[in-house]
């Protein structure tokens, strides 16, 4: 089954004028397991072929063997495995030393595939035939996947990430802010480059294949020559180029990606993303495939292809060639075949009504039948029957392209484009080289303008890019842009006979198997629009995108439809233009984390980490329940940095709080600080927090730490576009502050020995009351006596960078009094115990303020505030569920959170939170109830989550210790 | 299925490839004619739903489904094709098992293959607030019947090997709530499905027929009229997503949605080697395989309102970053394709369906990212809800008075992503 080893590079051809390789510079690689040599400068699959390799895959559905058909990036018979990457176009990807080369999805080997079985089923296997069986019997069609599943037409991606190497596999991404971005490195997007370069702007010229030049670079003698005086010129002219680089996609307002694919440096691939003043798209044409019997064997090769291979590789594709030609391209490539001793037996014109009728062979052209009933030997047939007009970005720039029969091709109708985006070359028209550079560098030269002038208008301060990089002499003044679009003269569309298929049904997608029978059985079927056909044959579906085959596809479905090309219309290019890897869309994976200033310290002594959002935090020290008692007994610090922060100044600071919390601001006095809900517009609970008035017109408003963005959102939103005249200044503080919670019974003795400046007596600084003063030496620390944890409490805002001095101090003079740090589960558990709602867990998406036992806050006969109108409307309903303190009557039995109440077979509440309490030594638990359940007293049922039921009995109130609030106020 | 329609099988498949005679087709093309009992406005899923199961179900004829573009061109065949049942509420979790039994028989009764693969759906925990909520939905899936559990690291790992599952990332995976019953559907064939047995019923499919305005009179539904001439009608069903709010306005009849472009994205193919459905709340990510080697990625709406079906590139830039930080390995696999759908946004997050206060003025609206798990059931409940007098108790909960009687249905508690 092995294959006969080649002869080393059999097919290389002796030096060509345009050649890319480098003959001094030879290597060997491994392809299928064998190695085979290759010059610097080979893509793969010229390497390959070089060596007599024709054939590179196996196709989708019936793995007919395929090889070279455009010879480039986009060519559908040559998607290889390289090493752990999967689908790397082998047309395209430069060969190196080493590289372990594969097909993909053949077995047992490329050449032998058992799976090209397929072919002769080819006439049952229809397009969509996966539609119309296997439906019964039902329990059979998980077996008939894993059937269809095996031949997925794809790589292998590596499937395990314990060994992914982050640092090995590095992706980077770059701004660039070019005045002109060429999307296209033709002759007629490098002459628009140096023109816009010369004129002072800055030029980013990007260009798909590995060099510039287009297909001057698989020209004549003078093309050669022209292309080597452009490469000077943009040299000079200090264009940047990137080259193995392709632009994604044009967003809004010129927003623009490019991929890098082999960027200097140690990334892998690099996402630029450039906001060009003006788009050039100079994206050329690309040749189309043609439609016949066997137009997918190993040898039918398009013009561009076999000009490629001879001129720019030193391949030669074949030794006795048939070629189909309606273009110059056809011609040249015979040309070029003869030139280098292949023996072209027919060329067949096009343009005089010639024909191919079908190519056949095994493994590849053996011969092919003409139109006029010959028969000619061959191992090659060359296609050159038109064009496709790149033009997916102006499409993406808004443009509808328009069909002009009399090219055989859609054109962009150029009107329709915005005044920064601009196009020339073979996208607009057909020219000689150097029609093509004039129609550039006009084109050039107006985008510069139009870019000085966006740069003029937006203020842009004029010495950024004029007067020019070469010199202010060399710069032209901006001027006012063109009033008529600068492409529209200079390149008209060639006239071409429209040749899309012959006599015979052939391939029409070649990545996805789809023939032109296939669309045809679909529009018959009813799939007769162009919409429907696609999505149910896949034409066009595949890795191409239908850049190739686009027009085949829309060619045949008008015929098939009775409407006009026009009328079928072609696609919507969406981006990206070219698949492009999640590596190079994701870049470096930068993920913020946020830390407060005494991580380190926490880290040092112990703590488990909990991801709470963007924050990093102490979950606890090792023993949470040890934590939770030592506040009681004692006194415990925590660390609650994380705690939103909004410092609110200005006369109209209460009119503020008035509006977003539910109860009253009015009469806070300096020197005080309430606990205050906020609620939105339909009555859901929002947030809570304390805020307190530090001055006259001077307040801290904190908020939840999850909710701190939202609220800050929020605050503004009312501001800017319902009070745009109240004076408040917003700032958000949360990590200007290091916070500390200090609780427990001895938390007043512990605060004397470290603050300074402050009156700590229970007189002089009662409850809910906020002083500022100076602790631990640090100047300007905000206190507050709260008690989220149910104890004597101390919350302390420090300067952010004295928090983990303060948090040390804490400790150091609290030795004797038993301080001890403690995480969020011991502070989970504390609350619990007093009874403390945590929004987003004892509440949820549709908990209103009259549903989380908020009536005591809820202030309806304030005349406004956000929310006001359906919490009045939920209280005078009165049926709302309700949250209530629960009582296991199993003491030892804490119910997890999430666990369902029921009546029966209904769900009548929830437990919203749960835990052992170490004070009372018994299970405690919050939950919503629905409302004929909230009496205090009733008894309801539990399910537990392995289906067992337990009584619960509604508490008295949500605190479990100490209601009263003896322990806050002393 | 009508007797003039040949059926599909491995049999007929045979046949017809030995025979070389064409298919029949699988709709008809109708001329557009002056009156109908019924008129469904919109050709996607939802609308040729109702139209097959008011045929099929409650023996309704004289029904033309109005679609102004292609069948399925909306929602229907940009979505990410998930079916699952693993809602947070009760309402929802029955209605959506009911929709996934449908779907689960949907191919033999249609006598179309829409390919539903049942190959179990995993919604990731990063956080210990998101394994909270989905032990809630556990334990109220277990209750209504659906399967549903909370499992840890490492069974997820054995469901889904690509995880990475280590403690060194940013968004540790500290569980997963898994449903055996979710999976995949192909969308475009459940659409052709209900069109192909839609049509063999009698229903009047018409496409390019753009509804540009109803007739109304005394309070009742009297036509429709559109770009192809009026038809008179005392029934009008608008099962539109993205122009819930265009089709109601018409009859002055305003509905409390926004409609929010939700993106997606697909890759190129490669081997299987993810069999499960994954999703992942706090990343706003969801994956899946499909049969064809692609992975369709996924993510919450956009965070403004608008109408437009573009994609952007500050999605795809962040889909990639949260893949990969779910799937390292993933980072050589290449983006091909990325498109936007139009979601219908409710307050609470639950579909608007059922009767309105027009009189034979019907709606199955507002599924917000639910539209396309809801499909059979919301077709079959919608058709009910014509044919009878009743409303059925399964679509009782979404009915539109709710938002006037303030009996929200809360399914926004599992909503932040998912699918």
């Amino acid at each position: 089954m092995s294959e006969p080893m080649p002869m080393p590079m059999s097919m290389r051809l002796p030096a060509q004028p345009g050649e890319v390789i480098d003959r001094e510079e030879r290597f060997s690689f491994s392809w299928n397991g064998r190695s085979y040599p290759a010059y610097s400068g080979d893509t793969i699959a010229s390497a390959l072929a070089a060596n007599g390799v024709r054939i590179f895959s196996r196709s989708f559905k019936y793995h007919r063997p395929r090889g070279l058909l455009t010879a480039s990036h986009l060519d559908p018979g040559c998607t290889i495995q390289v090493g752990e990457e999967p689908n790397v176009r082998g047309a395209h990807r430069l060969a190196s030393p080493g590289l372990d080369v594969r097909s993909q999805n053949t077995w047992p080997s490329l050449r032998y595939d058992v799976k090209s079985v397929n072919r002769l089923a080819g006439r049952f296997l229809s397009a969509g035939f996966y539609y119309k069986t296997f439906i019964k019997p039902r329990r059979l069609w998980p077996a008939y996947e894993k059937v269809l599943q095996r031949f997925v037409h794809g790589g292998v991606i590596p499937d395990r990430p314990e060994e992914h190497d982050a640092e090995a596999r590095f992706y980077d991404k770059r701004y660039a802010h070019p005045d002109v971005l060429v999307a296209g490195g033709g002759p007629a997007g490098m002459a628009a480059a140096c023109a816009a370069a010369e004129a002072g702007a800055r030029v980013l010229l990007v260009e798909e294949e590995h060099r510039p030049g287009g297909h001057l670079r698989w020209g004549d003698a003078a093309d050669l020559t022209l292309l080597a005086e452009l490469r000077e010129r943009v040299s000079a002219a200090g264009v940047e180029v990137m080259c193995d680089a392709v632009v994604l996609g044009r967003y809004d307002d010129n927003w623009v990606a490019v991929v890098e694919r082999s960027p200097a440096g140690p990334a892998f691939e690099r996402l630029v993303k450039a906001r060009a003043e003006t788009l050039v798209v100079a994206a050329g044409q690309i040749e189309r495939p043609y439609v016949f019997a066997g137009n997918d064997l190993p040898g039918v090769m398009l013009s561009t292809a076999v000009r490629r291979l001879v001129n720019l590789y030193a391949v030669r594709p074949g030794e006795r060639a048939v070629v189909l030609t309606a273009n110059g391209s056809g011609d040249a490539a015979a040309a070029d075949l003869s030139r280098v001793g292949v023996d072209v037996a027919a060329v067949v014109d096009a343009r005089h009504g010639e024909d191919v009728v079908r190519a056949d062979g095994r493994g590849g052209v053996r011969w092919v039948e003409l139109g006029d009933g010959r028969r000619v030997d061959c191992d090659l047939l060359v296609t050159a029957t038109g064009w496709t007009a790149t033009t997916a970005l102006l499409n993406m720039a808004g443009n509808r392209p328009v069909y002009r029969p009399e090219a055989a091709r859609f054109v962009p109708d150029l009107d329709t484009l915005p005044d920064t985006v601009v196009a020339t070359g073979g996208v607009v028209g057909d020219g000689t080289r150097e029609a093509l550079c004039e129609h550039g560098t006009a084109v050039g030269e107006e985008a510069a303008r139009r870019a000085a002038g966006a740069a003029e208008q937006s203020g842009e301060v004029p010495s950024r890019a004029w007067p020019g990089v070469k010199g202010a002499e060399g710069a032209r003044a901006p001027s006012a842009p063109h009033p008529k679009r600068p492409d529209a003269e200079g390149l008209t569309p060639e006239p071409h006979p429209e040749l899309i298929h012959g006599r015979t049904h052939g391939f029409v997608d070649l990545c996805e198997d789809v023939t032109s029978k296939d669309l045809l059985s679909a529009v018959e079927e009813g799939y007769d629009s162009a919409e429907l056909a696609k999505r149910y044959t896949t034409a066009t579906m595949g890795p191409t995108q239908g850049k190739l085959e686009i027009l085949n596809v829309v060619g045949i479905l008008a015929e098939a439809t009775g409407r006009t090309i026009q009328e079928v219309g072609t696609t919507t290019w969406r981006p990206p233009y070219a698949p492009v890897t999640l590596g190079a869309l994701a870049g470096r994976r930068l993920e913020p984390v946020r830390h407060s200033p005494m991580q380190r310290w926490h880290e040092e002594h112990g703590a488990v980490p909990l991801v709470a959002g963007a924050w990093i935090r102490p979950d606890h020290y090792g023993d949470p329940g040890a934590e939770a008692a030592n506040v009681r007994e004692n006194v415990g610090i925590i660390d609650v940095t994380p705690i939103g922060k909004l410092d609110l100044q200005g006369p109209d600071v209460a009119k503020l709080l008035n509006l977003l919390y539910v109860n009253k601001w009015s009469k806070l006095e300096v020197g005080r600080v309430r606990y205050g809900v906020m609620c939105a517009e339909d009555g859901v609970v929002l947030d809570d927090g304390v805020t307190g008035r530090l001055g006259e017109d001077h307040y801290l408003m904190s908020t939840t730490s999850s909710g701190a963005a939202a609220v800050w959102e929020w605050v503004e939103l009312w501001l800017q576009t319902e009070h745009p005249d109240w004076r408040v200044h917003v700032t958000p503080v949360t990590t200007a502050y290091a916070s500390i919670n200090v609780a427990g019974p001895k938390s007043r003795e512990l605060m004397e020995r470290v603050t300074t400046g402050v009156d700590l007596s229970p007189d002089a600084f009662p409850y809910m009351r906020v002083r500022r003063g100076s602790i631990a030496g640090v100047d300007d620390c905000v206190i507050w006596r709260i008690g989220f944890t149910g104890e004597l409490s101390y919350e302390i805002h420090v300067p952010s960078a004295y928090g983990l001095h303060v948090w040390a101090s804490l400790l150091a003079h609290g030795e004797d009094l038993g301080v001890a740090p403690f995480g969020i589960e011991a502070q989970r558990i504390l609350r619990l115990e007093k009874g403390h709602l945590i929004v987003g867990q004892d509440t949820d998406g549709i908990t209103q303020g009259y549903s989380a036992d908020l009536d005591w806050a809820i202030k309806l006969d304030k005349p406004d505030f956000v929310g006001r109108p359906e919490l009045a409307w939920q209280r005078q309903r009165g049926d709302h569920p309700r949250l209530v303190g629960l009582l296991p009557l199993d003491a030892d039995t804490v119910p997890p959170e999430g666990c369902q109440l029921v009546e029966g077979a209904e769900i009548v509440g929830r437990i919203t939170s749960s835990r052992r309490s170490p004070t009372l030594g018994r299970a405690i638990c919050l939950g919503q109830v629905a409302a004929h359940l909230a009496e205090p007293g009733t008894e309801v049922t539990v399910r537990l989550p392995d289906g067992r039921l337990t009584g619960a009995r509604v508490a008295e109130q949500l605190a479990s210790v100490d209601p009263e609030g003896a322990r806050l106020r002393v | 299925m009508g007797s003039s329609r040949s059926r599909f099988s491995a049999y007929s498949l045979v046949r017809q490839g030995v025979s070389g005679r064409p298919w029949p087709r699988m709709w008809r093309r109708h001329e557009l004619e002056s009156s109908y009992d019924a008129v469904v406005v919109g050709g996607g899923l939802h609308g040729l739903a109702t139209a097959y199961y008011l045929a099929a179900e409650q023996g309704w004829s004289r029904i033309a489904v109005l679609e102004r573009s292609y069948l399925g061109g909306g929602g229907s065949g940009r979505n990410t094709a998930i079916i699952r049942s693993n809602y947070l509420t009760p309402d929802g979790v029955r209605f959506y098992d009911h929709s996934l039994r449908l779907y689960a028989d949907l191919s033999a009764a249609l006598n179309f293959n829409v390919m539903f693969s049942q190959r179990g759906h995993l919604t990731l925990a990063h956080t210990d607030a998101s394994l909270r909520t989905m032990r809630w939905r556990a334990e109220v899936n277990k209750i209504e019947g659906v399967d549903s559990e909370v499992i840890g690291p490492d069974r997820v790992k054995e469901l889904a090997p690509s995880l990475d599952t280590s403690d060194r990332v940013r968004y540790p995976i500290l569980g997963a709530l898994y449903h055996p019953p979710g999976g995949i559907v192909r969308h475009d064939a459940a659409v052709w499905g209900y069109a192909r047995a839609a049509d063999a019923h009698g229903v009047h499919l018409h496409q390019e027929t753009e509804v540009v305005g109803i007739e109304t009179s005394g309070g009742r539904v009297t036509g429709v009229r559109t770009n192809r001439g009026l038809i008179s009608t005392p029934v009008v069903a608008n099962c539109t997503a993205g122009w819930a709010t265009t089709i109601a306005d018409m009859v002055d009849l305003p509905m409390p949605i926004q409609t929010f472009p939700l993106q997606a994205a697909v890759t190129e193919p490669v081997r299987p080697f993810l069999h499960t459905v994954v999703v992942s709340g706090s990343l706003h990510v969801y994956v899946s395989q499909t049969d064809r080697g692609e992975l369709v990625f996924g993510a919450s709406v956009d965070p403004f309102a608008s109408y437009s079906t573009r994609g952007s590139l500050e999605f795809v830039e962040g889909l990639a970053t949260h893949v990969l930080e779910l799937m390292p390995s993933l980072d050589r696999l290449r983006l091909l394709r990325q498109w936007a759908g139009l979601c219908d946004m409710t307050p609470d997050f639950a579909p608007i369906i059922g009767r309105t206060p027009v009189e034979g003025f019907f709606v199955d609206v507002g599924w917000g990212t639910y539209g396309f798990k809801a499909g059979p059931a919301a077709g079959q409940a919608l058709a009910e809800c014509i044919a009878g007098r009743k409303v059925p108790a399964l679509i009782e909960a979404f009915a539109l008075e709710r938002f006037e009687t303030g009996k929200l249905v809360g399914e926004k508690g599992a909503a932040a992503v998912g699918h």
